[in-house]
């Protein structure tokens, strides 16, 4: 392992032979306490000493100084989670309830508060219940196995969220993987199902790709087999369609959707998921349901933020046209680089370097020590031969911020991809 | 270690991880895909095959592979390096 540590990476030590089961396998602490590998993973963990904002603060993994940065990593679309009104929001909240809800939501968890965030997030999202969870990842894993059985089906995109396929192996349901987007695909993985109660999932906007769900061709598939459709709206709500509602929206098929999911941590600026479907779904889940009927009910303080994050961002269109405006001068910008943005349509921009896991690297550093945190993504979170960055534009961004962002860019990547 | 032994055990974990192939002859040339195993069935096998032929290559370097048979063919250079 020692003359190619560097191909190695967490996906080689998922199994573990050691026979003292309190260690990780004997190779896994060879890799990764090799000096090569803890460059790497120096990237990971690196602290904010302020709020993910745009403009904040780093203490550096790389040469251990606080660093001010232009932070293009968080996924605060649409910097909520520092709006005024909201913290104002959830300061009264916290002053009011305290900390916790001390308890699971069935039991004595339950807030009014909670009550009347999911009763607004349901008539936001045109659905007639809502459940909410204390974690987006709960909230997928907790709808899936929560509806799903052994003996049905699950017809996932390629590349869904890991919290989808966890929900698909707890449930017990039989997973087929349709290829990322293609509807001969999808059609090809319907047939093998035919007859079967069967689930389709898709992503409203791919996390690491920024690309959107064939919302109009996937409805008409799916309807051509009779089944159902979940949407993960966790990277486009708020942001796409008229209204905000998502890529469903932004595509006119909210009404073919069956069920829709969400998270609280991005473009809402706090911290949970939700589950939007029909009343009798929405009962059905909250017996069945773990991370829901398991779990404590979400902190009366985010949940307060949240009614607050979700009013700002509805009364007028003012914080995702921002976001839009500086979305589309990004990418413009990008691809005027000649840089590699895979297909994307949203605010999440990849910017694909290749099969270079040490120039990657190299980049990041470089981008970080001139100011740009602009996180790397490895393998094998994205294919080998596509490691890349992953931009999230925000709504926060100022002209300046961006005029910077693309210098440094344009000094570290393309220079370096000539060089 | 031949490649006759590595298609033997990839072929023994793909019929005992997947559904309905008991009986099945596994072709070589054909890609896990075609017996019907999705991407978390594929790494089942992958890892079970190289715990059993006590090798380690690393997934980075699979990403290519299609077959079986090209499958093997890794593993044996993998062996012999």
């Amino acid at each position: 392992m020692a003359d190619n540590i560097l191909n190695y990476s967490l996906a080689d030590f998922h199994y573990n032979d050691n026979a003292d089961v309190l260690s990780p396998p004997d190779d896994f602490n060879e890799w990764i306490n090799n000096p090569k590998v803890k460059e790497v993973f120096s990237f990971f963990e690196q602290e904010l000493l302020d709020a993910p904002r745009v403009s904040t603060e780093i203490l550096s993994n790389l040469d251990g100084k606080k660093r001010h940065i232009i932070n293009l990593t968080s996924y605060n679309y649409l910097g909520l989670s520092t709006h005024p009104e909201v913290i104002q929001a959830a300061v009264e909240a916290v002053q009011k309830y305290g900390l916790s809800s001390s308890g699971a939501p069935l039991l004595s968890g339950t807030l009014d508060i909670h009550t009347e965030l999911a009763s607004k997030i349901a008539a936001f999202k045109q659905k007639e219940d809502c459940l909410l969870y204390s974690s987006g990842f709960g909230g997928n894993v907790g709808a899936i196995q929560g509806i799903m059985r052994k003996g049905d089906f699950l017809v996932m995109d390629e590349k869904c969220h890991r919290s989808l396929v966890d929900g698909g192996t707890l449930s017990g349901a039989k997973m087929l993987f349709f290829a990322h987007n293609d509807m001969d695909s999808l059609q090809m993985m319907l047939e093998k199902c035919k007859g079967k109660r069967v689930l389709v999932v898709v992503e409203g906007v791919y996390s690491m790709d920024g690309d959107l769900a064939k919302m109009p061709e996937i409805v008409e598939i799916c309807e051509q087999y009779k089944a159902g459709i979940y949407i993960d709206e966790a990277h486009s709500t708020l942001m796409f369609g008229e209204n905000g509602r998502g890529v469903a929206e932004h595509f006119g098929v909210e009404d073919k959707v069956g069920i829709t999911f969400g998270t609280m941590s991005k473009s809402f600026g706090g911290v949970g998921g939700f589950v939007c479907a029909n009343k009798s779904l929405i009962k059905y889940l909250k017996g069945y349901s773990s991370p829901w009927n398991f779990s404590c009910a979400p902190s009366p303080a985010v949940s307060g933020g949240l009614i607050k994050a979700l009013e700002v961002a509805t009364r007028d269109s003012s914080l995702r046209d921002k976001m839009w405006e500086n979305t589309r001068f990004m990418k413009k910008s990008l691809l005027a680089m000649n840089l590699d943005l895979g297909d994307t349509e949203s605010q999440v921009i990849p910017i694909i370097i290749g099969a270079s896991g040490e120039k990657l690297l190299k980049y990041a550093a470089g981008m970080q020590t001139r100011g740009l945190f602009l996180q790397p993504v490895d393998f094998p979170a994205v294919p080998a031969h596509a490691r890349r960055f992953r931009m999230s534009v925000s709504s926060q961004l100022t002209q300046a911020e961006m005029d910077e962002t693309l210098n440094i860019i344009e000094d570290v990547i393309v220079k370096g991809e000539k060089s | 270690m031949t490649k006759e032994k590595i298609i033997e055990v990839i072929s023994q974990n793909i019929i005992e991880n997947l559904d309905d192939l008991e009986n099945e002859t596994i072709d070589p040339m054909k890609s896990m895909k075609d017996y019907g195993a999705n991407s978390l069935d594929m790494i089942e096998v992958v890892s079970c095959s190289m715990r059993e032929l006590n090798i380690k290559v690393p997934r980075a370097e699979l990403a290519d592979i299609e077959t079986i048979d090209q499958l093997a063919d890794k593993f044996l250079a993998f062996a012999e390096a």
